[in-house]
């Protein structure tokens, strides 16, 4: 299958992402660099916290989710499911609906909801995507709403 | 009890600047190594060929970058319990090797919790680069503490 362009794109197509568990070393590690709250980076102070123990950023839950679509986009399935997609313009509803522990478990997935033609980047058209990271249970615990722009078919 | 702000504190409206956070390029491919390996965030002539026109962070390590300067210099000033999720994020500008970022964070709601003692401010956060151009601006509510009664 050679890169989709936006015309190939079909809403409801979903990709589950695959599985990521979190570690401590790399949730503390995170935190010191980018987010550095007592409930991230100190597993004694996490305790006494709202959370009551060591919880990753939520910005690290949403950089797996990329890292995570990169590996997807690379891997296919014997042949490359890539899109030819540029970069995004933001997104949407990001909810951190319950906390993410080390050694946890989580699932991520993404599909396709919408899309939209763009009157001032005709040569790209716009996706927009339901993505999240689910517990074994199927317990949402992490979403949003992406947006990305897609090469749109050049006109022959 | 420390003066520290609580939810009562924020008015909307409030502007609290932070940073500033020098982008550099051995960061920009650090992270982009780990979670968002693409070729424009990787190689510089991948980079000039795409929409970025030139080699620029991830949006999510913006996202990041953001949050540490945010930690760093709003949330010591405030009785907060972190966050819960961001509205709406919106990339504008590439950020660059060399950039020098800041973030103006302006209150523009403010919901107490019907149930604890607590509230949701939430930001608009402005991330700014050197030439004052825009680069990222997203929302982020946060938990804040409210006065004892």
């Amino acid at each position: 299958m050679s890169p989709q362009y936006w015309e190939d794109v079909k809403i409801g197509a979903r990709r589950e992402l695959g599985d990521y568990v979190f570690t401590e070393e790399e949730i503390i590690r995170f935190g010191r660099k980018y987010d550095p709250q007592p409930f991230h980076i100190d597993p004694k102070a996490a305790k006494d916290s709202l959370f009551g123990g060591l919880i990753a950023s939520g910005w690290h839950t949403a950089a797996v989710w990329m890292k995570l679509v990169v590996a997807d986009r690379a891997r296919g399935d014997g042949e490359p499911q890539e899109l030819r997609a540029g970069v995004s313009p933001g997104f949407e509803d990001m909810q951190w609906l319950k906390p993410v522990r080390p050694g946890v478990r989580l699932f991520f997935s993404t599909e396709v909801t919408a899309k939209r033609e763009l009157g001032s980047r005709p040569e790209f058209g716009l996706v927009y995507t339901r993505n999240e990271a689910r517990l074994q249970s199927g317990e949402v615990v992490f979403r949003f709403t992406g947006k990305g722009f897609v090469q749109r078919r050049p006109k022959s | 009890m420390s003066a520290r702000l609580h939810f009562e504190d924020f008015a909307i409206g409030r502007k609290f600047d932070c940073g500033p956070y020098c982008v550099t390029r051995e960061e920009i491919l650090e992270f982009a190594r780990e979670f968002d390996p693409q070729p424009h965030h990787l190689d510089e002539e991948a980079a000039k060929r795409s929409m970025l026109g030139g080699l620029a962070a991830s949006g999510w390590h913006v996202c990041a970058m953001t949050m540490r300067m945010f930690a760093d210099s709003l949330l010591p000033l405030a009785e907060a319990r972190g966050g819960i999720g961001a509205p709406e994020a919106r990339w504008i500008k590439p950020v660059r090797p060399g950039d020098v970022l800041r973030v103006e964070a302006e209150v523009v709601s403010l919901k107490p919790s019907r149930t604890k003692p607590i509230g949701f401010v939430t930001f608009s956060c402005k991330v700014l680069n050197q030439r004052e151009q825009a680069a990222l601006i997203v929302m982020t509510p946060i938990i804040a503490r409210r006065e004892a009664p």
